[in-house]
C-alpha cells in the first residue's frame, strides 16, 4: 500500500516550479525536514504548512522562532576572470505561530506571522552589473488568522485570511556620470499591501499514512506612493525630478502542495511534500513614475516567469522522549527562464539538504533548532533586457531556532 | 545528551565554513593559446592613442583601448605596455573640450585650456622620450604612414613630439613602427583615409593631404605593407575594420530635420533647409543629407546675409557645401569605407590574423546596444560610447572596443585574455 501511494506520486507529470523570491522557511521543525511536514500535525507552524492540521494538534501553543539567513551569491562576467560576491549580509525571515483551542474540541484557532517571500542581496554600489541592480531588500510579512475544524476523527480542513504587509527598497546605478566620474544612483523605496487566504485539507488513513492538499493562493501586492530618489548630476536634475514617486505591483504566487505523512515506525516519520508554485503571474515588474521626463518614462521589464515546483523529504526521528532528530533532502525548479536571471533573484535549480533536533526540557517547554542549506547551481546568462552576461552562482545558508510553549 | 548537540553545532559550522564560498570556474585569464603576448604594440591613428573631446589628455591616454587590452594581456604572459603619456602637470596636454552646461538640452562646451603641454608659440606638444608600445598617432592616415616627403613627421604635432629632434621631418611612420621587437600587435588604421574628407564636408583641399580621399588600390597595397612588415617575424596580430563614418554623432546629432524645427519656431512658414551640394547645386535638405555637428556652434545659421537673407533657409543663401555631407558623398564615403574594409578584410585573412570588426560593432552601437546593464548608443552626449567631439571614444567606449579586440583575438588564437568590466568606465561627464 505505501509503495503504490509513493511511487503513484512519483509518477506524476512533474510540476516545473521555481523558487524565485520564495523563502522556504516557516517552521524549525519542517526546516529540519527540508520544509516537508504539510501532512503531519506536528506543531503550530501547522498554521503555515496546513491549516487543516491545526486541528490535530494535542495542546495548545505558541512559538517564535527565527532563521537568520545568509544568501551567498557570486557572479562572474563571462569572459572575465574576475568573482564578485554579495556583502555579508544576514536577512531575518522569522516566524510566530499561536493555535488555541478548547480541549477535546472539533476547532482550534491559529494565528500565524512569517515571512514567505523575501530576498536581501547586496553586490555593492561599484560592481559588474550595478547599472542592473546594486542592491534589493524586499520583505514580505503576512499575517494569518486561521480556523480549523475536525470533520471526522481523521479528516480536518482550514482556512485562513492572509494579510501581507511588504517593503521593497531597490538600488541602482544610472549610467551618467558626475564630474568626478562616478555614476548617478536610483533608489525605488515602498511599502505595500496585499490579502490571499491560505486553506488546506489533512486527512489521516486508518493506515495512519497521512495526506495532506494545500492551497495559499496569491497574493498580488500593491505598492502605492513609493519614493523614488535619483542621485544625478545638477545639470540632469531636471530629468529626474526630486520628490518622484512610483506605483508598482509585486504579485506573489499561489503555491498548491499535496503532503503525505508515513510513521515508519512509532518514534519515526517520513514526510513527502511536492508543491507547485504558481510563478507564471509575475511577467513583469513595472514601475509607474508620478512625474515622467523623456529620460524618466515609466519602465516594464519582462519578468515572464513560468511555474516552478519543489520536492522536499523529510524524515522525523524521535531519539528519546526529549531529544527529536530531524533531517531532510529536496529539489526545487526555478521559475526563471533562460534570458530573466536579474541579479535581484540569480535562481536556478536548487538542491536542499537540511538537519534538525528538538528538545523538551519540560512538559510546557521546547526548544528546535535547524540549519537548512541550498545550493542553486551555477547558470551562465546573459539577460535579455539589460545584456548583463555572466555565470551566477548561489549557496544559501540558514541556521534557525525557535521556542515554544505549550499547555 | 549536551554533548550530542555541541558535537552536532561544531559539525555543522566546520562544514559552513569550508563550503561557505561560491565559486565559478571560467578559462579566463589562463592562457596565451597560440599568440605570444610579451611585446604587445599598437599600430593606428587618435582612436589608438586615446584621443578623445576633441584633444589628447592623460585621462584619455590612459583608457585608450590598447591599454586597457594590455592590462588584461597580463594574466596570459603580456609584459609592460609604454605609452607616451603626457605629465601629471601638462595633463590636459593637446586641450580638449569639457561639457559646462546642459540647458534644456542644449550642451555648452567649453574648452579646457589649463595644464596644456604646448611647449612652444608654434603650439609644439611636449617631448616624449623613450620606448613606447601604445604607437597611435592622432591624425595618422594610410596613405600619409607612407608620406615620400617625410614632412608629416614635422607637420603633425602628435607624431612630431614622439621623435628626437634629429628624425623630425626625416622619417615617416611606416619606418616608425618598424624595428620594435613585438611579438604581437593591433593595427587600427585607415580611418582618417576617409574620415579626413568626411570631416571637411567633402571638400578636398589642395594643400591640405588630410583632406583627400585615400584611392582604394593605393590603400590595399600600403596596407599589406604595413601587414607584411608587422608579420615579418611570424608574429601574429589583429586588425580592425573602418566604421562607417556615418555612424558617428558628428553627422547624426545637427539634423536637417532639427535645423527646420529651429527655423520654424522663430518663423512658422519656414518650409525648407537649403544646402550647397557637392556639386555646387543648391537644393532643399533632405534627411539623407548630413549636417556636421559644429555647424551647432557656429551660430551662423539664420543669420540674414548682405541682402537680409537667412542662412540656410533661402536658395539664394544655402548652408555651404563645406558644412554638409550630401546624400551623393554619403554613398561616396561609404563605398570607400566598404572597399578599405573589404581589402583589410582579405588581406588580414590571408595573413592568418584575428579581425576586430567594429565596422560592424558600430552600426549595432547605432541602433543602440545593452552591454552589462549599460544602454549605449551613438547620441550625441547621451549616449555613451562617444565622446564630445562626436567622433573619438569615451572611455566606456573604449572598454566596449578593447572588448571586441579580445574577443575576436581570444577566438582566433584560442587564448583567454580576460574581457574588460565596461562598467568601471565613464561616459561623458555631465555638469554638476
Amino acid at each position: 500500500m505505501r509503495k503504490i501511494l509513493l511511487s503513484a506520486l512519483l509518477s506524476a507529470p512533474l510540476w516545473v516550479l521555481g523558487q524565485g523570491f520564495q523563502v522556504n522557511l516557516q517552521g524549525q521543525k519542517q526546516i529540519g525536514m527540508a520544509g516537508a511536514g504539510s501532512a503531519l500535525a506536528l506543531d503550530e507552524a501547522s498554521v503555515f504548512y496546513n491549516p487543516g492540521a491545526v486541528t490535530f494538534l494535542e495542546k495548545n501553543s505558541v512559538s517564535a522562532g527565527v532563521n537568520p539567513l545568509l544568501f551567498k551569491s557570486a557572479f562572474k562576467q563571462t569572459g572575465s576572470n574576475v568573482t564578485e560576491d554579495v556583502k555579508n549580509k544576514i536577512a531575518p525571515p522569522f516566524e510566530f505561530y499561536a493555535v488555541w483551542g478548547p480541549k477535546s474540541n472539533k476547532w482550534k484557532l491559529g494565528l500565524g506571522v512569517y515571512t514567505p517571500f523575501g530576498g536581501l542581496v547586496d553586490w555593492g554600489d561599484n560592481w559588474s552589473g550595478k547599472y542592473a541592480l546594486t542592491s534589493l531588500n524586499l520583505k514580505a510579512i503576512y499575517f494569518q488568522p486561521t480556523l480549523s475544524i475536525k470533520i471526522t476523527d481523521r479528516i480536518g480542513i482550514g482556512a485562513g485570511f492572509v494579510y501581507n504587509h511588504g517593503d521593497v527598497n531597490l538600488q541602482r546605478a544610472i549610467p551618467v556620470n558626475f564630474p568626478d566620474g562616478r555614476s548617478g544612483k536610483a533608489t525605488l523605496d515602498g511599502t505595500g499591501t496585499g490579502y490571499g487566504w491560505n486553506a488546506g485539507l489533512y486527512i489521516k488513513t486508518l493506515s495512519n499514512i497521512s495526506f495532506a492538499l494545500v492551497h495559499k493562493s496569491k497574493v498580488i501586492t500593491k505598492l502605492d506612493g513609493g519614493s523614488a530618489e535619483f542621485e544625478v548630476p545638477k545639470s540632469l536634475e531636471g530629468s529626474f525630478p526630486a520628490g518622484n514617486t512610483f506605483n508598482a505591483e509585486l504579485p506573489l504566487p499561489a503555491t498548491t502542495s499535496l503532503g503525505i505523512g508515513i510513521p515508519l515506525s512509532k518514534s519515526t516519520v517520513l514526510a513527502f511534500d511536492a508543491s507547485w508554485v504558481q510563478w507564471h503571474i509575475y511577467q513583469d515588474l513595472s514601475f509607474d513614475y508620478a512625474t515622467n521626463t523623456p529620460a524618466l518614462v515609466d519602465t516594464k521589464s519582462a519578468r515572464n516567469y513560468r511555474d516552478g515546483s519543489s520536492f522536499k523529504l523529510g524524515i522525523n526521528h524521535q531519539a528519546s522522549e526529549k531529544l527529536a532528530l530531524r533531517a531532510g533532502v529536496g529539489y526545487a525548479f526555478s521559475p526563471v527562464q533562460d534570458g530573466y536571471v536579474t541579479p535581484e533573484a540569480p535562481d536556478a535549480d536548487r538542491y536542499i539538504l537540511s538537519a534538525g533536533l528538538g528538545y523538551t526540557p519540560t512538559r510546557h517547554f521546547e526548544v528546535n533548532a535547524s540549519f537548512f542549506f541550498e545550493d542553486v547551481k551555477s547558470r551562465k546568462q546573459k539577460n535579455i533586457e539589460t545584456g548583463l552576461d555572466g555565470t551566477f552562482k548561489t549557496l544559501v545558508y540558514a541556521p534557525g531556532i525557535s521556542l515554544t510553549y505549550k499547555w | 545528551m549536551k554533548k550530542y548537540i555541541l558535537n552536532s553545532f561544531v559539525a555543522a559550522i566546520i562544514l559552513f565554513a569550508a563550503a561557505c564560498k561560491p565559486e565559478i570556474e571560467t578559462p579566463a585569464g589562463t592562457t596565451a593559446g597560440q599568440a605570444n603576448f610579451s611585446k604587445y604594440i599598437a599600430i593606428g591613428n587618435s582612436l589608438t592613442s586615446g584621443y578623445a573631446d576633441g584633444g589628447l589628455y592623460l585621462e584619455g591616454q590612459k583608457v585608450a583601448y590598447p591599454n586597457l587590452i594590455a592590462a588584461k594581456m597580463a594574466t596570459v604572459g603580456g609584459g609592460a605596455f609604454t605609452s607616451p603619456f603626457f605629465s601629471e602637470e601638462h595633463s590636459n596636454g593637446s586641450g580638449y573640450i569639457s561639457l559646462t552646461a546642459l540647458v534644456n538640452g542644449t550642451p555648452t562646451l567649453t574648452p579646457v585650456i589649463d595644464k596644456l603641454a604646448i611647449r612652444d608659440a608654434a603650439k609644439h606638444l611636449d617631448k616624449y622620450n623613450g620606448e613606447i608600445q601604445n604607437l597611435g598617432i592622432p591624425g595618422m592616415r594610410v596613405d600619409l604612414a607612407f608620406d615620400p616627403t617625410l614632412t608629416f613627421s614635422a607637420a603633425n604635432p602628435y607624431f612630431e613630439r614622439l621623435l628626437p629632434d634629429a628624425q623630425v621631418g626625416k622619417t615617416n611612420y611606416f619606418q616608425f613602427i618598424q624595428g620594435r621587437n613585438h611579438t604581437f600587435f593591433s593595427l587600427w588604421l585607415g580611418n582618417n583615409d576617409v574620415l579626413g574628407y568626411a570631416l571637411n564636408g567633402a571638400v578636398t583641399v589642395s594643400t591640405d593631404p588630410t583632406t583627400t580621399l585615400t584611392d582604394k588600390v593605393t590603400f590595399s597595397s600600403l596596407y599589406a605593407n604595413f601587414l607584411n612588415a608587422l608579420t615579418a617575424g611570424g608574429q601574429k596580430g589583429i586588425v580592425g575594420t573602418i566604421p562607417d563614418v556615418t555612424a558617428v554623432p558628428y553627422f547624426n546629432t545637427v539634423t536637417v530635420a532639427a535645423l527646420l524645427n529651429a527655423a520654424k519656431a522663430i518663423n512658422p512658414a519656414a518650409s525648407s533647409i537649403y544646402i550647397q551640394t557637392g556639386t555646387g547645386a543648391v537644393r532643399p535638405a533632405t534627411a539623407e543629407d548630413l549636417i556636421r555637428l559644429p555647424f551647432q556652434s557656429e551660430g551662423i545659421f539664420g543669420k540674414p546675409n548682405g541682402s537680409g537673407i537667412p542662412y540656410g533657409l533661402h536658395p539664394l543663401n544655402p548652408i555651404e557645401n563645406k558644412w554638409v555631407l550630401d546624400k551623393d558623398e554619403v554613398i561616396k564615403v561609404k563605398d570607400y569605407v566598404n572597399s578599405y574594409n573589404s581589402s583589410i578584410k582579405s588581406l588580414a585573412t590571408s595573413k592568418g590574423l584575428a579581425i576586430a570588426d567594429t565596422y560592424a560593432y558600430f552600426n549595432q552601437v547605432k541602433t543602440g546596444i545593452n552591454v552589462q546593464g549599460v544602454g549605449i548608443n551613438a547620441s550625441f552626449i547621451t549616449g555613451g560610447a562617444f565622446s564630445l567631439d562626436g567622433i573619438h571614444l569615451t572611455p566606456r567606449g573604449n572598454a566596449v572596443i578593447a572588448n571586441v579586440f579580445i574577443d575576436a583575438i581570444n577566438a582566433k588564437y584560442g587564448s583567454t585574455i580576460p574581457t574588460v568590466d565596461i562598467t568601471q568606465y565613464r561616459g561623458v561627464k555631465f555638469p554638476n
